[in-house]
């Protein structure tokens, strides 16, 4: 079904003068951030178009964007050279746009059938049409070419890689012209990817135009046509893909001038530094295999790996905040229990999370109750009642320190942007003085200053003798200020990369599981 | 609300532009906050007014001194809760822990000739105990507070029914100590309302000046990050139960003091009042933001009201529907207020 009309699909159809989408000078602030900067993007039809970027690079705002999830500040853009305002989600579906988000929206327990139809059952009185959704989910999954799926199944007994197709065909439901995939392939293994492309490339001859987000250079390069760089909100430019290499992709995508911005002076690598904790054997659940790794003070250990190869749970396991986990724990050569944060703080082990409001953040407190919540029992008199002038005053020392920018101490934490909020984070460990501390993510959703001096506190702390381990999927960022890198690969610690033979074309290579030693 | 004001735009290159920007709303925040922080005080003056000019035994001493009686029971009851919703739960067994507590110490004073300090450590005691039992399936085995509370709410009401019939379900307290308590004057306060403005002080400071109190108000607003914080979250919630159900005896024995008498139905629906109050005095039920002398505030509205009523006349069932009335319109308000305020994130 996918060869039917094969034989377009070697040339982007531009029949028209138009490109399908046409999207200028797409500009977006969000609290504290640019997140898009003057962005041109087009698509042609029939094209398998490439959006390719660092985390924060301003991806998902653009197709959000697109999606109309929000709108965009300043900007316009145009579908079949029509300009077009999409002010709603629903109004992107109805001009032809369909998204289909990197988390599965499915309901586990219903049919595949009703989880395509979900919200628009067609009726027959008031009762739902069941033959009919059935017999309409099954054409929807033949325009996408897969004839192997019983619609009637419930959507949570399928494997990962069929749910994923069912959120496809539920967006192609709609008949989308547009079809937006965000990261589909994060969570699939090497031969239901292959499916997936060939499965895209039949839609593609029908004449849809297939926007695609990966962090997989390989599949890329050998499967889309064109690619779009973004950089900082900003476009780098719109290349053709064939006959590009990962590398010179990676580079554009990182861009040269970064050597400035990271500190590349090695802290206590190379010298004979006190090892102040080493994993032994640590395994979580199915994710993590077996992981030993040791982590010295005055070092900054850089973690990556691709999405979900299990570098956030190793760094959780650390803190006592993940389940299932067995391993020896060394703490300064001695082996410690880890069952709790409060254990891990005891300890002195602290973590960052990449998700700050969730986990980070108590946002209707003020900035002094949250850098000094764990250090509270410290800042009292009598033992009793908190001391107000000495947690008042200390708060404020380390504001200060950090440089966090906040009208006052008992200011709420909510007002203030996320580079500060994490620095307001980072301040309540460094108050309760912990000599381990693990990041994660620790420059998600931060504006380009606020990064620029997050990686010099990383520096100072490491010059100080704090063991420093960062974890991030963004690799710049990774080999800017490692000493050493761990890099995870489907549960398992598949290369050590000391700072001298690092650089971004064996980072990529080793992240994508290839060249390890063992392997 | 305030905060979709200050919310800086561009926060960290331009720190002058911020801080002007900062200075302005900076003022407005705290005027929006003043108005805020006062609203309930204003409502309790203009309802007392109200009252007072509509009815002509409202102002009266005697009346006065009754609603402050009055206030005191619930008030007692409502300090504990308000800690069970700032932690994010709720407690429904408040009326029948208090049941159990006067009916475990009445009948030690009179069946079994207890001192009275004694019978009513007991009493407190027992309350403790069902406070941890609360604690225990609501933060242990994880189960909804409501579904826990709404079981221990029958269960010991069960139980005290069952202590009660040892003397046919009724027991007359004759005791100098409950007696000064319910008749006697320290200045011109009954010595139960001094009981009650002594444990709010208590609380507010617990709540204000203490770590433990701090640590209440982080796992209300995100439990996950207080526990990542490193709090003992489950040790302290437990906690805050065992205080309620504490909170609770306490209000069983007030409710003796001045009744004389327990009987089965002693503290029926207290839970509902003590929950209008805290609600009322703008404690969000979402956990987190609150303030325990404002549930005061929220008792004085809730008792001023059923006052006035019955001053006026009005049937019993009236008022249960006008009480039920008024936890849904506060329960309305704080969904307002806190949609008001996340919007501001």
């Amino acid at each position: 079904m996918v060869t039917a009309q094969a034989i377009s699909y070697l040339s982007p159809a531009i029949t028209d003068d138009h490109p399908i989408l046409e999207m200028r000078g797409i500009t977006k602030h969000f609290p504290g951030v640019l997140a898009l900067d003057h962005v041109d993007f087009s698509v042609q039809r029939g094209e398998i178009h490439s959006l390719v970027g660092q985390n924060g690079a301003g991806k998902s705002t653009l197709m959000n964007i697109l999606a109309g999830v929000y709108p965009p500040d300043e900007g316009e853009i145009r579908i079949d050279g029509q300009p077009v305002q999409i002010s709603h989600p629903g109004e992107a579906l109805r001009l032809g746009i369909g998204t289909v988000y990197q988390e599965l929206s499915l309901v586990p327990k219903m049919s595949v059938a009703d989880n395509i139809f979900l919200g628009r059952e067609t009726q027959r009185g008031i009762m739902i049409d069941e033959r009919l959704i059935v017999s309409r989910a099954q054409a929807v999954l033949q325009k996408l070419g897969v004839a192997n799926i019983d619609v009637t199944t419930p959507v949570g007994e399928l494997p990962l890689a069929q749910q994923q197709l069912v959120e496809i065909a539920r967006v192609l439901s709609y008949n989308p012209r547009i079809l937006v995939l965000d990261e589909p392939t994060a969570a699939l293994v090497q031969e239901d990817t292959e499916h997936l492309f060939e499965l895209l490339k039949g839609l593609k001859s029908q004449g849809i135009a297939i926007i695609f987000i990966s962090h997989r250079f390989k599949e890329i390069i050998q499967h889309c046509d064109r690619g779009t760089i973004l950089r900082n909100g900003r476009l780098v430019k719109t290349i053709d893909l064939r006959g590009v290499t990962e590398e010179t992709l990676a580079e554009s995508m990182i861009g040269q001038q970064l050597e400035s911005f990271y500190r590349h002076s090695p802290h206590a690598a190379g010298r004979v530094a006190r090892t102040t904790l080493e994993v032994v054997g640590l395994s979580i659940g199915k994710k993590v295999r077996d992981v030993s790794f040791s982590l010295r003070c005055g070092e900054i250990v850089g973690m990556t790996g691709l999405l979900g190869a299990g570098q956030n749970e190793v760094a959780r396991a650390l803190f006592g905040a993940q389940d299932e986990v067995s391993g020896l724990i060394r703490r300064n050569g001695h082996p410690v229990f880890i069952g709790s944060p409060r254990d891990a703080i005891r300890q002195g082990i602290g973590l960052l999370t990449e998700n700050r409001k969730r986990e980070g953040l108590f946002l209707d407190m003020s900035v002094k109750e949250n850098i000094t919540l764990p250090s509270l029992s410290r800042l009292t008199r009598m033992r009793i009642f908190i001391d107000n002038v000495r947690e008042i005053r200390s708060a404020r020392q380390f504001i200060d320190r950090l440089n966090i920018v906040v009208r006052s101490p008992i200011a709420k934490i909510r007002t203030l942007s996320g580079g500060n909020q994490q620095k307001a984070i980072l301040a309540r460990w460094l108050m309760r003085d912990l000599e381990v501390l693990i990041f994660i993510e620790p420059t998600r959703g931060v504006d380009v200053g606020s990064k620029a001096e997050i990686y010099s506190y990383l520096d100072n702390l490491a010059r100080q003798g704090k063991t420093i381990l960062v974890v991030s999927t963004e690799i710049s960022e990774i080999l800017g200020i490692s000493d050493r890198i761990l890099v995870m690969y489907n549960g398992r610690l598949s290369r050590v990369l000391e700072q001298a033979e690092a650089n971004e074309e064996t980072l990529l290579a080793a992240i994508q599981g290839g060249m390890g030693d063992g392997r | 609300m305030a905060d979709k004001l200050t919310r800086p735009r561009i926060a960290n290159r331009s720190g002058v532009l911020t801080g002007v920007r900062g200075a302005i709303n900076g003022r407005l925040t705290t005027l929006i906050n003043f108005l805020g922080d006062f609203s309930t005080i204003v409502v309790v003056c203009v309802l007392f007014l109200f009252f007072g000019l509509t009815s002509e035994r409202f102002f009266l001493t005697d009346n006065i001194f009754n609603i402050m009686k009055q206030m005191s029971i619930v008030g007692v009851a409502a300090t504990g809760m308000t800690m069970v919703v700032l932690i994010g739960g709720i407690d429904l067994s408040v009326g029948s822990v208090a049941l159990l507590s006067s009916a475990i110490t009445s009948t030690l004073i009179v069946n079994y000739g207890w001192n009275t300090w004694g019978a009513i450590g007991v009493g407190l005691l027992a309350s403790c105990l069902v406070g941890l039992v609360n604690g225990f399936f609501v933060e242990k085995l994880l189960i909804s507070p409501v579904i826990v509370t709404l079981g221990t709410l029958i269960a010991v009401r069960g139980l005290g029914q069952k202590v009660l019939w040892i003397n046919n379900s009724w027991i007359e307290v004759k005791d100098p100590i409950f007696d000064y308590v319910a008749i006697e004057k320290l200045g011109f306060l009954p010595v139960i309302t001094v009981l009650m403005f002594g444990l709010y002080l208590l609380a507010a400071v617990l709540l204000k000046q203490t770590p433990f109190g701090r640590y209440i108000y982080a796992i209300g607003g995100n439990q996950r990050a207080a526990f990542l914080s490193g709090l003992p979250v489950t040790r302290i919630k437990m906690t805050v139960y065992v205080l309620c159900a504490l909170t609770a005896g306490i209000a069983g024995l007030l409710t003796v003091s001045r009744t004389g008498v327990v009987n089965p139905t002693l503290g029926q629906g207290l839970e509902f009042d003590a929950v209008t109050a805290v609600v009322l005095g703008g404690t969000s039920l979402a956990g987190g933001v609150g303030r325990v002398e404002k549930t005061l505030l929220g008792t004085a509205i809730l008792v001023m009201v059923l006052n006035y009523l019955t001053i006026r006349g009005v049937p019993g069932e009236w008022q249960a529907a006008v009480t039920g009335f008024l936890v849904l319109a506060a329960v309305m308000l704080d969904r307002i207020v806190r949609k008001r305020s996340t919007q501001g994130i």
